[in-house]
């Protein structure tokens, strides 16, 4: 059952919230940046997150902006701890308000005593605990521009939080420096003018300070990219795609990857075309890739029943926000898995591969083109909007780690061995052979109509038999190659939680929790959605007594495909829902998980 | 030598114009002595889609509608292979049109065939985009390929022909696949082929055809006078025929098509060496210019 957002949240026992005073050592914050589009809040949030880094942190970044260019309302969060989180903390130390409407929609995610910064040239901030600068006359009279505010006011938290002033001005040099000198000078000023400010206020200085963590050598990047830079190790050559949000970055990476390798990327006229495109890429031989949302997903149905039954191997990536039609662009849901389960009319294998932190958006990826073009078919992707476009920190990606095998590719000294080639031969693993169009000697002939071993089209009822249990087959006898779950928590644990996507983050988050609550409990973090991984959920519910499924929709849609292939669990299952747009905060999971542990009233 | 697939006898109707497509494409890839496994005909939904398979040649069988955006990622995904849509005019002008109309855009080195026969013969005569008013209950304009052809700016071959002259048609698809092959660009033929089951124009084009590289004033680099001659011979009551835009070689990367811009080095995605072992240094590099 949905949650409400949490007020009773309990508290981890590293709070601070209850003795605050002048230099309160934080090894956990958060910090709000929230204005209009164009304020700059996303600069803010990355030089913070890029002096956390420095300092040994982990770091996750979130966003919530509206659906155009500028203007509207945008914030976005960074949190910074020693612990290694990917969620949002339930609540922030800081706001840095550029105007009195990101106080009002920022408040429910504030700590009882969190502290407003705020730019007083454009309003005077209204909430118990202010602190107010002048950050847009300041930089409009010393800079010249009134836009580097935002710079200004990452000096003036910089002062704040006691950080080092070395590696603060490190930072600016760093990220402004391919912009050219002019704009870093302008940037180092901004920010001197902000440190300055607050360093004459006593109020300010060293409020907090950050313990510094031991996770160096991380690097801090969205789902996105890091799916981008799996596709191009893992040998994806061809991209067509649509822009649509929150799915077009990757489209933006490959572009500038691809061109490298002999890679190439189109935006096709519409998502038909593009889907249509990465078919004729497959079927020339090239593992071919395209990125979508929701609506995108729903023209490229067609398509992609289409390559199962021409069997082509395809991917899809899927960077699910809320739906249905255009619903909301910049809004996080995982919504879109019944649907691809089920994805178009007749039958068909696909496989849908669920990546659950961001450097495993870069392994999976790179397995989803080995999938596709081993099993021949469609494998998806399936991202959703916070792991798409929330940075967090994870280890370097390990080149090491990503194998690129062609199994059914055969060479010219195994073809030149055969009697006969069949695109779609039948046999025992299912798998045909494969040569692309081109090779000397060898025709073939691929269809989507129902077709012979040959090729050809046909009708005859043994061949249309044969054929789709070729196909479907490949669900069972694909089991053992399709990515396992990852576990989490004591192995004895009789609570289990099972989650999928960028929910890991925050039911990890919840698991130390509920240790910390004397209630142990573990995770299944699912890789795997469909077909449903049965040999790896069975006995992780035989183990509990209980299994919360976590996921971001209204029907419990993970639950319920769980359901339909296990249905021995039915009772064990429950689920914790979330539908607003938002992603899970921690306490929302430990609360229900509590209820059900102590039976207290629902 | 390895056996693989080989061609099936046709489906279509005794008599279709279908088939004379199909001579003069048999014709025209022997001409140019192109091996079958250079060559990939992407065939569309409809009768006319199915003429992948009665020819030599590597077949793909696309979604309704779909071939254009299937054959130019072929093309792209590796350039040295000779690239055919061939498809008619409900899956090109109808379901089909947004990819036909990008399909100039995107100036991708592909010969794509149209064969109109001005109805959907596949599911027994109903309306198609190019039927005249009054055809089936038909109330709507018929859409004209060639004067769309022509409006759009772009340094596409183009060409109108018909299956009752097998020989100006073979002459016309060799000069297109040779256009393809040349890396010149896209190349568009629309084929007036009659459906001899469901409307059966034969004997009315056979008189109504008019060659517009006959009239005075036509030259195949100038589409205006081209859209005119058009304009002219069909306010007549006739159906101009022909080259109808041939255009100048011209020299410098503005007249690149897709693949010799996104490909200049001529090798395409499906051929690239995927193996990471090939790629290791430059994916290091990668990797380490994002920590």
């Amino acid at each position: 059952m949905t949650t409400p957002a949490a007020q009773t949240a309990p508290q981890p026992t590293e709070s601070e919230g209850a003795q605050r005073r002048p230099s309160t050592l934080l090894s956990d914050v958060s910090i709000i940046i929230g204005g209009q589009g164009g304020d700059g809040t996303l600069t803010v949030v990355d030089l913070l997150g890029r002096y956390f880094r420095k300092r040994g942190l982990y770091v996750y970044t979130s966003r919530n902006v509206l659906s155009r260019i500028r203007g509207g309302h945008a914030d976005a969060s960074v949190r910074a701890c020693r612990a290694p989180r990917a969620s949002i903390k339930s609540k922030a130390e800081l706001l840095l308000a550029f105007d009195q409407e990101s106080i009002e929609i920022a408040k429910p995610e504030l700590d009882a005593d969190a502290l407003v910064l705020f730019d007083s040239s454009v309003f005077k901030a209204d909430f118990p605990n202010v602190l107010g600068f002048p950050f847009a006359t300041l930089a409009g009279g010393q800079v010249g521009q009134p836009i580097y505010k935002n710079t200004a006011a990452y000096g003036a938290i910089s002062v704040l939080m006691g950080f080092d002033e070395a590696l603060t001005r490190q930072v600016i040099e760093e990220r402004f420096k391919r912009r050219g000198a002019e704009a870093l000078q302008k940037n180092l000023k901004a920010l001197e003018i902000g440190r300055k400010a607050a360093l004459e206020n006593a109020a300010a200085i060293d409020r907090w300070s950050i313990a510094d963590g031991e996770a160096h050598d991380l690097i801090l990047m969205t789902g996105n990219q890091a799916a981008a830079l799996g596709f191009v190790v893992g040998g994806g050559r061809f991209f067509a795609g649509y822009p649509i949000t929150p799915a077009t970055e990757i489209m933006e990476y490959l572009m500038r990857y691809f061109p490298s390798f002999h890679g190439v990327v189109r935006q096709g006229e519409d998502e038909l075309a593009s889907i249509n495109m990465v078919i004729g890429a497959a079927y020339a031989g090239a593992r071919a890739i395209t990125s979508t949302s929701g609506p995108g997903l729903s023209l490229m149905t067609e398509g992609i029943g289409h390559a199962a039954t021409a069997e082509l191997g395809i991917v899809v990536v899927d960077c699910q926000r809320v739906g249905p039609s255009t619903g909301e662009p910049t809004r996080h849901e995982q919504s879109d898995l019944a649907h691809l389960a089920h994805l178009g009319h007749g039958e068909y294998p696909k496989f849908i591969l669920s990546p659950g932190s961001v450097e495993d958006c870069f392994y999976l990826a790179a397995d989803a083109l080995n999938l596709a073009e081993k099993w021949r078919l469609p494998v998806i992707l399936l991202l959703d909007q916070a792991l798409s476009q929330n940075a967090a920190t994870g280890p370097a990606l390990d080149l090491d780690r990503v194998t690129v095998a062609r199994p059914r590719h055969l060479t010219p000294e195994q073809l030149a061995h055969l009697e006969t080639f069949k695109y779609y031969e039948l046999t025992a693993s299912g798998l045909s052979p494969f040569v692309p169009p081109g090779t000397p000697g060898v025709t073939s002939q691929v269809t989507g109509n129902e077709h012979d071993e040959w090729g050809h089209v046909s009708v005859n009822p043994v061949n249309r038999a044969k054929m789709m249990q070729k196909r479907m087959g490949k669900l069972v006898q694909a089991r053992d190659d399709l990515p396992g779950p990852r576990y989490f928590g004591p192995a004895d644990a009789r609570v289990g939680l099972i989650g999928f996507g960028s929910t890991s983050g925050p039911i990890l988050e919840a698991l130390d929790w509920l240790e910390q609550e004397g209630i142990p409990a573990k995770y299944y973090q699912a890789r795997t959605l469909f077909p449903v991984p049965e040999a790896t959920l069975a006995p992780f519910l035989d183990s509990v007594d209980t299994a919360f499924v976590v996921e971001h929709n209204f029907t419990g849609q993970f639950a319920r495909l769980i359901r339909e292939e296990m249905p021995a669990y039915h009772a064990k299952l429950r689920s914790i829902l979330k539908y607003d747009g938002f992603s899970f905060r921690a306490p929302e999971l430990v609360e229900p998980v509590r209820e059900a542990v102590h039976g207290t009233k629902r | 030598m390895v056996q693989s697939v080989k061609p099936t006898a046709s489906t279509w109707c005794p008599g279709c114009g279908d088939f004379g497509v199909l001579a003069a494409a048999k014709k025209a890839l022997v001409e140019l002595k192109i091996p079958p496994h250079e060559a990939v005909l992407v065939g569309g939904i409809g009768c006319s889609g199915g003429i992948h398979n009665f020819l030599e040649i590597n077949g793909l069988h696309a979604l309704h509608g779909r071939l254009l955006a299937q054959a130019v990622a072929v093309k792209l995904a590796n350039p040295k292979l000779t690239v055919i849509a061939a498809g008619g005019d409900g899956d090109g002008y109808a379901i089909g049109m947004g990819h036909f109309m990008h399909a100039f855009k995107k100036n991708v080195s592909i010969l794509y065939l149209v064969m109109n026969n001005e109805t959907y013969g596949l599911t027994k005569g109903q309306a198609s985009p190019t039927s005249r008013v009054g055809y089936e209950g038909n109330v709507e304009q018929p859409f004209d390929a060639i004067l769309t052809a022509l409006s759009i700016p772009s340094g596409a071959y183009l060409a109108r022909t018909f299956s009752g002259d097998p020989k100006t048609m073979t002459a016309v698809l060799s000069e297109a696949i040779q256009f393809n092959r040349d890396h010149r660009g896209y190349a568009f033929v629309e084929d007036l082929s009659p459906c001899v089951t469901y409307n059966d124009t034969f004997k009315e084009w056979r008189e109504k055809v008019v060659n517009v590289e006959k009239l005075p004033g036509y030259d195949p680099t100038d589409r205006s006078a081209v859209f005119r001659l058009c304009l002219e011979t069909m306010r007549d009551g006739k159906i101009p025929i022909g080259v109808m835009h041939r255009p100048p070689r011209v020299d410098g990367a503005d007249a690149n098509p897709l693949e010799l811009k996104l490909l200049p080095d001529h090798v395409g995605p499906a051929e690239a060496d995927i193996g990471i072992e090939a790629n290791r240094v430059a994916y290091q590099k990668l990797l380490q210019s994002v920590a």
